[in-house]
């Protein structure tokens, strides 16, 4: 018997952590569909408009970058359970399009995986609840400890910045961030 | 045959065996996503925590740079002894303050010391004196860094010295050095104010304590400290770059007396027979000379100053005076003050626009003890008076917010009994981040919306650091809402609410303590739901007039229009012009007419100020240009400003060279009702009793002057970023790694026991 149970132990921890590991993929993916919905429907309506029925946060942004056909959308708020959805429009900061720097952040492993692709010089498309488009060019990129930015949210520009986890596929969290400035070219249309 | 045989059997056994384990895979892989997808509808506890921001309430001692505190063992009794004693002259309009700080030190040694108190934000401070033994020396006004700098150099001559600063329109820091062991020195403050009218009733208020401020960490790191001279602008990122200087220590209630005795007497000449004459906060004595005259004393003498006084008179006819129109000449140019309140159009004859409403309180630990009581009351209040066409928000606010509904709702029964059980459940603690509540408050969903007005009532006690952040905001996002100001406790922050309402297009209604929620809510209802008078102008016919407010503000139910202007002659008439909702309105008010007044430049000047911070804020004006301005009045109306300062040096040394100075940061009182605990954290680790610095002889002292002011940026300062990765990758690999190791279990056990 003995000789049954450790592999039938090691079976149900394997598929208890496997299982966890593609939830939180699952969560991510299928999260994004639902906020698409309601992200359309936030900007045809013009009222925010809950993902779910329970979700304590609602989409306000979809970023877009053509040139990797990647788009999400972007909650409010940068807490832990929002990120597991989409990325977060960090607090504090102004919302894309408004002088100031947007901050958005997203895991490295779901929503911003993309980012590691977007170099220099890449469109990156950012719309807001109001149906607004602004168009923004990655001009540089960094890596920051998570409480030292140097990001300057009274800033006379308008600028925007991507943030996730750094690097990008070290399999624990760290104290370092990617960060990818852009600067908006294209005002709101 | 059996060889061939034999390699058939145990390579149909291998298939087999591969197709199994196949199997086991694809089993497994299935059962894995349907567990992931079921897991979605449950929550576990959250692998993907985010870094929570730091606790950021910041006891007034940890503000400071640590190396050079020094608690003293002895406490209190051994430091500087404060006393203050304020002496109003109300002339009709205007109220004269003399302000007197007494400093005395019973120590044996020489001391410096720096009180940090408030005054009324509207306040023009222009006198500075300082009396030492029978001498007394009259301040000048300065640039700051001139000022500083003049006081400094005084202070290592040995010569008694006294500076006063301003760091924020109403908190200001009076510096005193060199007083000698066993000597008292008088400083003597004087301040110009218009007083206060609503309605029915005029009002001053007298602050006598700076409630301590929940300043927010830097959201952002100062980017350059490199020791050559400029690189303190750096730290202007900082959303309250000088915490250090707003941040007295406060003593625990609980285990010291209060301290700085607080003397007030006022002179109410009100120009008018009164009435009624009350003070809400503080027993006194009444005297009354004559009908349009009263002396007010403290009941029982002098008072701990750990709450605001506030005085109200009411004429003794039934109605006040809806005119005043007063004059002062000074130099080449005619002073002119009025003050108007439209009539009130019943709101019967009009129709009533539907009000969107949003409701936020703040619920930190500064509104601890009865504050909170005396918001829930107020908010409660507001929310049974909402009609049922009305659609309304909930905010609240600490360093965490939460908003009730998605978006404003219809005040229905369900809706509004559902706030009033989110309101009952509030308990104040934590910091105070107000600029996010302010966003959320002025996220406007549907702006374009005109059948609709928008109303923001905000509930707080101002104690903030940062209130430059939270004008921005307002004056970037207010868009077509208005904003409501409900200053809440025993010593609120005046200063943001008046600015805050003013960039917000509201007004500001005091509440200090549960008795005053009924009339006062009542009160800002009457504004909220009567129509304001809009597009007002003023014409002079004859005169020239440089007229402030720049821009007039629209003007609630009950409340005057106060103008001040600087005019080349006294001829002719003013035409003040609006709409009280949809009918026009206009008054003709002849100059010649006009009363003689006090002190009607410096309102003036003072209000000029206020305007071009104001523009500077909003970006009208840059800020050089704003400061260029400012400047100007400052020196020529002898005010203290941001950029000015009063600084006042007895000629004769003092202190004879060698003997050491010991600076003393004089502590306050924690402001009445406020709850300690709530404010600064658990008891134990305090209390900040008077935290010294000594200074040793010679040069020693000026590296002291040095490091005194510009303390080094504490912590690592940022925009926080959350933590953005999971463990999927690892836990999916974890779980791989252990289903392999079960499967060579299996198969190895397989081995073991099959070949018999």
């Amino acid at each position: 018997m003995p000789r049954i149970i450790s592999p039938a132990v090691f079976v149900l921890i394997g598929l208890i952590l496997f299982g966890q590991g593609t939830y939180i993929h699952a969560k991510a993916l299928l999260a994004q569909v639902l906020l698409e919905r309601a992200f359309t429907e936030t900007i045809a309506t013009g009222h925010p408009v809950k993902p779910w029925s329970w979700a304590d946060t609602w989409p306000v942004a979809r970023i877009e970058v053509k040139r990797l056909r990647a788009s999400t959308i972007v909650l409010a708020g940068s807490s832990g359970q929002a990120l597991a959805f989409g990325p977060g429009h960090v607090e504090q900061t102004v919302d894309a399009g408004e002088r100031g720097v947007a901050v958005y952040s997203a895991h490295r492993d779901t929503h911003f995986r993309f980012l590691k692709e977007v170099a220099v010089g890449d469109e990156i498309d950012v719309t807001t609840s109001d149906g607004k488009t602004f168009r923004y060019r990655a001009d540089r990129s960094s890596v920051v400890r998570f409480d030292q930015s140097g990001i300057d949210p009274l800033t006379d520009r308008y600028e925007l910045v991507l943030s996730t986890c750094w690097p990008f596929d070290a399999l624990t969290s760290g104290p370092e961030r990617y960060l990818l400035h852009a600067t908006l070219i294209e005002p709101g249309s | 045959m059996t060889i061939c045989d034999a390699s058939e059997t145990s390579r149909r056994i291998r298939l087999s065996r591969k197709m199994r384990i196949l199997l086991f895979f694809l089993v497994e892989g299935v059962a894995a996503l349907a567990i992931g997808f079921a897991a979605l509808f449950l929550s576990f506890d959250p692998v993907w925590s985010a870094e929570q921001p730091k606790q950021a309430v910041l006891r007034p001692a940890d503000a400071r740079s640590g190396s050079l505190l020094l608690k003293t063992e002895d406490g209190y009794a051994d430091a500087l002894r404060l006393g203050v004693d304020v002496d109003l002259t109300v002339s009709g309009p205007t109220v004269r303050a003399r302000v007197t700080q007494i400093f005395r030190n019973p120590t044996k040694e020489w001391m410096e010391a720096t009180y940090v108190y408030p005054l009324p934000a509207g306040s023009a401070v222009d006198t500075l004196k300082m009396v030492v033994g029978d001498r007394v020396v009259v301040g000048d006004i300065k640039e700051r860094q001139q000022a500083r700098a003049i006081y400094e150099q005084a202070k290592q001559n040995g010569q008694k010295a006294a500076l006063t600063e301003q760091e924020r329109p109403n908190i200001f820091t009076n510096s005193v050095a060199n007083i000698g062991p066993g000597e008292t020195v008088l400083v003597q403050i004087e301040y110009q104010e218009p007083v206060q009218q609503n309605g029915n009733a005029f009002s001053l208020r007298v602050p006598m304590v700076v409630g301590p401020r929940y300043n927010p960490q830097p959201v952002v790191q100062s980017v350059d400290l490199r020791a050559d001279g400029g690189g303190w602008g750096a730290t202007t990122t900082d959303p309250v770059p000088d915490r250090d200087r707003i941040s007295p220590p406060v003593l625990d209630p609980a285990e010291n007396a209060p301290i700085n005795p607080t003397n007030i007497t006022v002179h109410l000449q009100a120009g008018f027979p009164l009435g009624e004459v009350k003070s809400h906060f503080h027993q006194v004595k009444i005297e009354s000379p004559d009908n349009a005259t009263r002396i007010i004393k403290l009941a029982e003498g002098a008072v701990p100053a750990d709450r605001d006084f506030e005085l109200t008179w009411k004429p003794a006819a039934e109605k006040a005076p809806s005119v005043g129109l007063f004059r002062e000449h000074v130099g080449n140019s005619d002073y002119l003050l009025t003050f108007v309140t439209p009539p009130s159009v019943e709101q019967a004859n009009e129709k009533q626009l539907p009000r969107e409403v949003i409701f936020v309180i703040d619920n930190s630990g500064s509104m601890g003890g009865t504050s909170i009581i005396q918001a829930k009351a107020s908010l409660l209040y507001a929310l049974g008076r909402l009609q049922p066409t009305d659609r309304f928000n909930v905010i609240r606010f600490d360093d965490t917010m939460d908003v009730l509904f998605p978006t404003p709702v219809a005040a229905n029964s369900t809706n509004i009994g559902n706030a009033t059980s989110f309101v009952s459940a509030l308990q104040a603690r934590g910091g105070t981040e107000m600029v996010p509540a302010m966003r959320a408050a002025l996220s406007d969903t549907n702006h374009d919306d005109a059948s609709t007005i928008r109303q923001v009532v905000f509930l707080t006690d101002g104690a903030i650091g940062n209130e430059q952040q939270l004008f921005e905001t307002i004056s970037a996002l207010r868009g077509r809402s208005r904003i409501f100001m409900v200053g809440i406790g025993s010593a609120p922050n005046t200063y943001l609410m008046t600015r805050a309402a003013e960039l917000g297009r509201g007004t500001f209604t005091h509440i200090g303590s549960v008795e005053q929620v009924d009339e006062r809510m009542r009160d800002l209802f009457g504004k909220l739901e009567n129509p304001a008078v809009t597009g007002l102008s003023a014409k002079f016919s004859d005169a020239t007039a440089d007229l402030t407010p720049a821009a007039i503000p629209d003007v609630y139910r009950d409340e005057p229009l106060v103008l001040a202007a600087k005019l080349d002659k006294l001829a002719g008439s003013v035409e003040i012009k609006g709409r009280i909702g949809d009918r026009p309105w206009s008054v003709t008010l002849p100059l010649a007419n006009a009363a003689e007044g006090k002190g009607l430049s410096k309102l003036w000047a003072r209000r000029k100020i206020a305007d071009a911070e104001v523009a500077r804020t909003t970006r009208q004006a840059s800020p050089e240009d704003a400061d260029k301005t400012i400047l100007a009045l400052a020196l020529e109306h002898q005010l203290v400003t941001r950029l000015t300062s009063l600084v006042a040096v007895d000629e004769t040394p003092s202190r004879p060279d060698g003997e050491p100075l010991k600076l003393s940061e004089l502590p306050i009182n924690l402001p009445a009702g406020w709850d300690f605990a709530k404010v600064f954290g658990e008891r134990p680790r305090l209390p900040v009793a008077p935290t010294e610095r000594r200074a040793e002889a010679g040069d020693v002292k000026v590296r002291l002057a040095a490091l005194k002011r510009p303390v080094v940026t504490t912590a690592p300062v940022t925009v926080q970023l959350p933590k953005t990765a999971t463990d999927a990758e690892l836990k999916m690999i974890a779980g791989v790694i252990l289903l392999t190791v079960s499967l060579l279990l299996m198969m190895f056990n397989r081995r073991q026991t099959s070949p018999h």
